[in-house]
Order: structure tokens, then C-alpha cells, then sequence
């Protein structure tokens, strides 16, 4: 057998040069977008004003000593990762959950009208949701309405008062936006399963139980593992509209994210430092992150990202 | 097969360029291009960011179009939406677009450090108008450590006699209907208001149209927290210094949030809470939220500042009659123990250099500009802005006074009409006082007649009632002007988190953003309390404080 040739020829190049233009075009997009506003990152490092620019003056990890001796942001991070994992485990299911018991609807209307009506909220803005949730679960709210008059409840309970409420608030709002939406790649990944294998299994007795447990799953596991392991990097992206519209002073302790003590301190009191600094701390997070799931999946055998 | 290939490429590529176009599309969409755009006849139209929420005039609003044919300009105003001051100027300076205007609020010297500020010292000898709104030591009071100005604040400027009706300033308020059940009884302490407030509850649960009253309620949202945080220093007798009290005895900051007064307000607050007396919702409300709820005239009291919520809320009042029902707000002069002086109300104008308008670099045209500011106070466009048109919204009498029919007044009062006919520019450079014609008042609220004849009938009984002329007159301050050092929050107003004292400022702020309303709301009193000073005090505000009293040496001269 002879190895295809892994030189890179002028012939070859020229050969794919249409190619090679279409790459280029995504190749310079990528350095200007993604790599040249790293360039930015030297802000951490410098007690940074907008009128000296980038010659304000050098100060080294000073900015970082800040950041980690400030119990607010560590109690920052502890939200934002508690809500990011939180976030992260609801919505994976329960898109999962709900793409599979959609594909074992049989009327092909009614599949429809629900999954439209499903991934609708996708599209509403969180300064919506936010505000619906606020009239929903206030003291006058119809959630409270409802559990007073059912007898649940013997007063009303402010939700929006209590810490222990506010994540999984979060979670719950997070649920309901994206399940829909999230569900539609798991849907599209069910319809590419082989129709002969289901053929096959209920020739082996499979009831429609076994056939989810047996052949549904295993046929979306690589879209599973791949999903999952771009979604684990976006955990400390917990979320920043939610939490800035839905809290207040009473739960701030466990409503702040890493994102919003960025606008508190980097844009509010004017220290871009700062900002950058747990900017970078966020990024140097995401990456670590995504490279263990990585290196989780292939230890495991799975579809990986690269 | 080659050809299906470049079609897909082609196909791809447009998607893909769409999708740049879009995101492009979004990032510059936020901020007013600064633009100064000159129309075919000549009008100029400047842009003004305002870091306040307010209300947008429409583009064909009729006195706007009068003040731009006198003058040549008129004005695009783009207000604060759902972020604070500090967020949008922020922002701002961040995308580096600056509108031709900026009012910052409490975040001028950000913009003074980005550099995007012009001088105004060449042109305060050029424009009289101008330069006539202040003294040359107020005027040095503006001066940056550059030794220029930037910035002039607008508003507590009084030209000529001063002819305050109104209380501008903070007061624990109560609604008229109250004082006219309880028989008019004079109201000095806090511990008589929340009585007052519980008997009144207990007899009326609810209104007239069967809506729950609230007894009292107060807001905690951002840096609108001042409604339940401040209190403190006026129980105990001082003015609004904001951020400190300063003790006149000794010459020292005093923090008002650890003294034995605070401790006591606080309790009280949260005795009431658990009597159920309090808003369940007071911790959670928005801004929005809590003017909604002061609208349907179920809140009985709170403490607040009168701009806080006076102009939207007085409006829906005699716009829905509710002001008829005695829900008007009046204000008390409360204290924390009999026969103490207050000092809720100001006198003397509150110069506070840490805010204002200013003209940005990015101004095509800055003469202009200031020529546009100087022209607003001109007497015949103020009258215009405030006061509205001769014959259609005010009338003048024999002796040359301005009046206003119930009908007129009805109709200024109409949110509606406001935007489509009145054109304030209420962040631009203002008069309060006496008019230059030296009979009127510069501003409609201010007008002696005006204000009496303009009253709802509880508040007209109340008035009587007490004998007073004036929500001033109510309110009965202490006379006297405070020293040159007032008001030490526009020191804490401008403060950076480049010195420690900065930074323990931010801290604090967040410390009891999240501990007074749980203070308020938790069983157990003493132990929260402990807890929270215990919080407050890791926020080092000694600090910040150490650096309040180097400052209040230096403006007082020490």
C-alpha cells in the first residue's frame, strides 16, 4: 500500500487554489475578529485610561491580586459555575427527554403544532422572559394566586426575596426559553437513524422502551458527546441578562455573575483593568474546561471535538 | 458538477456574509451617532444623552419646532433605559461614540478622564447667559484639576427671588387622605408616623374602589436605594450631605449608617415588616414597578425625593382623579425623637459640581452648541419651555402675571399632549426663581397663584388645616444655609476606585445593597444586624470616610 502523499506541492495548491481562497477569506476573518482584539488583553496588565490609551502606565499582576483577594468575586465564580453546571444539566436533558418523547408522537400534526409551539420561546429576549417571570412569581403573581387558592399556600411567598429560590429560578427560566430549540438537533440527529434498525429490534421484542433504550439513544450518542462538550465550555457563560434582570439586593449573593462584576467594576467605575482581568480568568477557564471534556470523550471512545 | 460546486460555494459565502452584516448591524445600533445634522432650512439638530430615565418627545413636538425657528437648533434627546448612569456612560465611553451633549450623572469624571470634554471657559465670556448661571466661585467650584470647566449642573439655580413651593428634596411622605382621617395631628417622630400609618391601615384595608392599601412601602432598586438607606442623617437633624454626616460641633465625618439612630430606624422598619404593615414587595420592586404601585394611590407613605416620583406619579393622580381621594403626597419633617430640629429641606440652591451638561469632542459645531445653551435661557425660550405658549397653555392678567385655567392644567398633565406639544429640555441649562420681568416665577410649579389654585381639594383643606402656604412651609426645616463644604456627596459622587476610599465606596454600596432590605425582613433583628455590620465593616470604611474628612478640611477651609 502506498501512504498518500502528505507533501504540500505548488502543484497541489494550485490544484485547489479555490479552495485555498475560500479558506483564506475565513482564515484572515478569524485573525481579525478572534485574534487581533487579543491584542486587548495587555489592558489587564496596565492601570488602563482611555485617554493615555496604550501607553497607560504598566502594573503588572496587580489587577489579578485584586480580583483574587476579593471574596465578591470568588463568590462570583462559585455562582457562576453553580448556575453554568446547573444551567448546563436541565436544559441537556430535558432537550433530550423532550426530542425523544416528541419523535414517539404518532400524529404527524399534532408533532408539529407542539415542536413550533416549543422552540417559540427561543425567540422571545430575556428583558421578556425576565419580565414575565417577574409579574408570574410576584406576591400578586398568578403562581402565587394559584397556590393560595388551591390551599397550598397560607400567604403568599415573595420568590424573588429568597436565595435559596434564585437558581433554580434561573435553571426553570433557562428550561423554558431553549428546551424547544435545543431539541431540534437531537430531533434532526433521530430522523438520520437507520429505519431498519427499529425494524429490527421489534423483531427482537423490543417494546418501545427498549427501542428508545436500545436504538434511539445509542444512535444520537455522538451528536450527545459532541454537543456536550461545546456546551462545557460555554459553562461560565451562565448567563448575564438573567441574573441582571432578575435580581436584586436581597439575593445578590448568589444572583452575581462573573459577567456582571465585569460591568460593576470594568465599565460602571471605569476600571477596563479589571474587567479584562476576569475577562481572561473566563477564558482561561472556558478553555480548560472544553480541553477535558475533550480529553474525557476520547478516554472514553467517543466522538470528540478535535 | 463544477457548476453545482460554485453555486453551493456562492450560496454559502452570501449566507455567511449576511450573518457579518447582521452582527455588524447590531454592535453599532446603540449608540445616537453625534452627527450635528443641518437641514435644508438651516435648523441644526444637536444630540443629547441624558443618564436619567425619561421621556422622548416626538420629532414634530410643536415647541420644539417654535424654539427651533427662534433659534436656529433644536435638540434629539435619548434617555437612560434599564441600565444605571454609570453602565451607559460606561458603555459609551467603551464604543467611543459620543453624542454632541451628555448630561452623566454621577459619571461626568469618567468622561472627563476619557478626554471627550470641552472647555467652557472661552465661550462663558462670549455667551452672558451662560456665564450669568453661576458666580466666578461657584464657577471655580466646576474646575477639574486641570484648572478648566467642563460641565455646569442645571438644576437647584435660582434666579432672582427664590419661590420654592414645592419640597424638592427627601422627606418620609404621607398621603392627604390620612392626615384628614386622623383629624390633622402634627406628625414629628418616626414612631408617630408608622402609628399613624398602622391605625389608618387597620380602620381603611382598602380604597374606595376596593384596591388593598399599602401602608408603606420603599424602594431598594440600584442606586434608587437611597429611599431606604439615607434616612438615617435626616432623623438625626442634618442635611443631605448623601454619603456622610458632617458633624458641625467638631468639624468631623460622621458615617450615618453605623450610629445608634440608624440601628434604631432600621428596627423600626423591620418591626413593622413582620406586623405586616410593610410592602412584602419592597426589596424586589423595579424602578417601574414601585411608580406603578405609588399610581393606584394605595401607598399610603414612603420615603422618597419628591423628583423620585412626584412628576409621574402627581400626573396619573389628576389624570385618573385619585387626587380628589386625597392621595397626594405631603411631605413630613421627621426626626427620630421629639423637638429636634430637621434639616430635610434645602433652603439655599444645592450646587453639586459633580454632574451636569457638557459638549463632547465629537460635536461638529461646538459654538454652536453653546450659542444653543446660551439661547435657552434666554427669558422668551425659557418662558416657551416651561410656561408653553401664550394663549394656549397659560394666559396673562392685568398685572401681567401668568395664569393657567383647570382646563389648560388638565391638559399639561396629559403625558400625551406633553410629548406631542411641551418641549422642556429639562437636562439643559435652567432658571428656578423669579422671571427677569421680576413678577412671574421661571417655572409653573413655582407660581405662588399658580401653585394654590393648581392644588386638589384635600390638599387645599390640609393646607388650611396647618396653616402653611407651602410643602415647604409644611415640612418646617431648620432656616439656615449650610456650610461651603455642603453637599459632601458630590465628592463621594465623583470618587474613582483609584484611591482605597474609592474602592471601600463601591463596597459599601454593595454591602448594603444586599444586607438593609434582609435586615428589614429577617425575624431575628439583633443577630442579622450583627451580621450585617459585621459585613460592612470587612467593606473597610474607614477608608473611605478618612478620605471624606481630608476633603471636608479642604472645602472648609481647615
Amino acid at each position: 500500500m502506498k501512504n498518500p502523499s502528505k507533501r504540500i506541492t505548488w502543484k497541489e495548491i494550485s490544484r485547489q487554489k479555490f479552495l485555498m481562497v475560500c479558506a483564506a477569506i475565513f482564515f484572515v476573518y478569524g485573525i481579525v475578529f478572534y485574534y487581533v482584539p487579543l491584542a486587548g488583553w495587555v489592558m489587564a496588565f496596565q492601570n488602563y485610561k482611555p485617554k493615555d490609551g496604550f501607553f497607560s502606565q504598566f502594573v503588572g499582576l496587580e489587577k489579578f491580586k485584586f480580583l483574587f483577594s476579593d471574596e465578591v468575586f470568588l463568590r462570583d465564580i462559585r455562582n457562576t459555575l453553580a448556575m453554568g453546571v446547573l444551567n448546563l444539566v436541565t436544559t441537556f436533558l430535558m432537550a433530550i427527554i423532550f426530542a425523544i418523547l416528541l419523535n414517539e408522537v404518532r400524529n404527524m400534526f399534532g408533532k408539529k403544532l407542539v415542536q413550533t409551539i416549543s422552540y417559540l420561546p427561543h425567540f422571545l429576549s430575556w428583558i421578556i422572559v425576565t419580565g414575565i417571570l417577574h409579574d408570574a412569581l410576584s406576591s400578586s403573581g398568578i403562581v402565587n394566586e394559584l397556590l393560595v387558592n388551591l390551599g397550598i399556600l397560607d400567604s403568599p411567598i415573595n420568590f424573588f426575596a429568597n436565595p435559596s429560590y434564585f437558581w433554580p429560578i434561573v435553571a426553570f427560566a433557562n428550561v423554558w426559553k431553549e428546551t424547544g430549540w435545543n431539541a431540534i438537533v437531537y430531533l434532526a440527529a433521530i430522523t438520520s437513524i437507520d429505519p431498519s434498525l427499529y425494524e429490527a429490534a421489534t423483531l427482537d421484542g423490543a417494546g418501545r422502551w427498549g427501542k428508545i433504550w436500545h436504538v434511539t439513544l445509542p444512535g444520537i450518542k455522538s451528536t450527545i458527546m459532541i454537543l456536550l462538550i461545546m456546551n462545557v465550555g460555554n459553562v461560565l457563560n451562565a448567563g448575564f441578562e438573567v441574573q441582571y434582570l432578575l435580581g436584586n439586593g436581597l439575593v445578590k449573593s448568589v444572583s452575581e455573575t462573573i459577567d456582571i462584576y465585569t460591568l460593576t467594576w470594568g465599565i460602571s467605575q471605569n476600571d477596563y483593568s479589571l474587567g479584562t482581568a476576569a475577562g481572561i480568568f473566563k477564558s482561561v477557564v472556558a478553555i480548560i474546561l472544553i480541553l477535558g471534556a475533550n480529553w474525557i470523550a476520547k478516554r472514553a471512545g467517543e466522538d470528540r471535538l478535535f | 458538477m463544477k457548476v453545482k460546486l460554485w453555486r453551493r460555494v456562492f450560496a454559502a459565502s452570501m449566507s455567511a456574509a449576511m450573518l457579518l452584516g447582521l452582527t455588524a448591524c447590531g454592535g453599532s445600533a446603540s449608540t445616537e451617532s453625534s452627527e450635528s445634522s443641518e437641514s435644508s432650512d438651516g435648523i441644526k439638530t444637536f444630540t443629547m444623552f441624558i443618564a436619567m430615565p425619561g421621556s422622548e418627545i416626538n420629532d414634530d413636538n410643536d415647541i420644539m419646532n417654535i424654539i427651533a425657528e427662534k433659534t436656529g437648533a433644536k435638540l434629539k434627546e435619548t434617555w437612560l433605559t434599564g441600565q444605571t448612569d454609570a453602565e451607559a456612560i460606561g458603555t459609551i465611553i467603551a464604543g467611543g461614540e459620543y453624542p454632541d451633549f451628555i448630561n452623566g450623572g454621577d459619571a461626568m469624571m469618567s468622561l472627563y478622564d476619557a478626554g471627550v470634554l470641552v472647555p467652557w471657559d472661552d465661550y462663558l465670556e462670549k455667551y452672558p447667559n451662560l456665564k450669568e448661571m453661576y458666580t466666578d466661585e461657584e464657577w471655580d467650584k466646576f474646575r477639574q484639576d486641570d484648572g478648566k470647566i467642563y460641565w455646569a449642573n442645571v438644576f437647584q439655580n435660582t434666579y432672582g427671588e427664590d419661590r420654592a413651593t414645592t419640597h424638592n428634596d427627601e422627606a418620609f411622605w404621607i398621603q392627604a387622605r390620612v392626615l384628614e382621617w386622623a383629624g390633622y395631628p402634627e406628625i414629628k417622630t418616626l414612631d408617630q408616623y408608622f402609628d399613624l400609618l398602622e391605625s389608618y391601615a387597620d380602620a381603611n384595608p382598602t380604597m374606595a374602589n376596593g384596591t388593598k392599601n399599602i401602608p408603606y412601602t420603599a424602594l431598594c432598586e440600584d442606586w434608587r436605594y437611597f429611599c431606604i438607606e439615607n434616612a438615617p442623617q435626616f432623623l438625626d437633624g442634618y442635611p443631605n450631605d448623601g454619603s456622610v454626616i458632617v458633624d458641625t460641633d467638631t468639624m468631623q465625618v460622621v458615617d450615618y449608617n453605623t450610629t445608634p439612630t440608624a440601628k434604631r430606624y432600621f428596627q423600626k422598619l423591620n418591626e413593622e415588616y413582620q406586623k405586616g404593615y410593610v410592602d412584602v414587595e419592597f426589596a424586589t420592586q423595579t424602578y417601574d414597578e414601585y411608580i406603578a404601585k405609588l399610581s393606584t394611590g394605595a401607598v399610603l407613605g414612603m420615603c422618597d425625593q419628591w423628583w423620585n416620583f412626584a412628576y409621574n406619579v402627581n400626573d396619573v393622580f389628576k389624570q385618573q382623579g385619585l387626587d380628589e381621594q386625597g392621595c397626594n403626597y405631603v411631605p413630613l419633617g421627621l426626626t427620630i425623637d421629639e423637638g429636634m430640629e430637621n434639616r430635610w429641606h434645602n433652603y439655599a440652591d444645592t450646587l453639586n459640581n459633580s454632574s451636569g451638561v457638557a459638549v463632547t469632542t465629537s460635536c461638529s459645531d461646538i459654538d454652536a452648541a453653546f450659542k444653543f445653551m446660551n439661547d435657552l435661557l434666554d427669558q422668551e425660550i425659557h418662558d416657551l419651555r416651561y410656561w408653553g405658549v401664550e394663549g394656549v397653555d397659560y394666559l396673562v392678567d392685568e398685572n401681567g402675571m401668568y395664569y393657567r385655567t383647570e382646563e389648560m392644567r388638565m391638559q399639561c398633565s396629559d403625558p400625551a399632549y406633553q410629548a406631542s406639544h411641551m418641549c422642556n429640555y429639562s437636562y439643559m441649562p435652567q432658571w428656578l426663581g423669579t422671571s427677569r420681568d421680576g413678577k412671574n416665577a421661571m417655572q409653573p410649579d413655582q407660581q405662588a397663584s399658580e401653585f394654590l389654585d393648581s392644588l386638589s381639594t384635600p390638599l387645599q383643606k390640609l393646607f388650611e388645616a396647618y396653616g402653611v402656604d407651602s410643602y415647604v412651609d409644611l415640612i418646617g426645616s431648620v432656616k439656615e444655609e449650610p456650610g461651603p463644604w455642603f453637599p459632601m456627596y458630590s465628592y463621594s459622587g465623583s470618587m474613582t476606585t483609584e484611591t482605597p476610599g474609592g474602592v471601600a465606596w463601591v463596597k459599601m454600596g454593595e454591602v448594603k445593597h444586599e444586607w438593609l432590605p434582609k435586615v428589614v425582613m429577617e425575624p431575628d433583628f439583633e443577630t442579622t444586624w450583627n451580621e450585617y455590620m459585621t459585613a460592612y465593616n470587612a467593606a473597610n470604611p474607614q477608608d473611605f470616610l478618612a478620605e471624606m474628612q481630608t476633603e471636608l478640611e479642604r472645602r472648609a477651609g481647615l
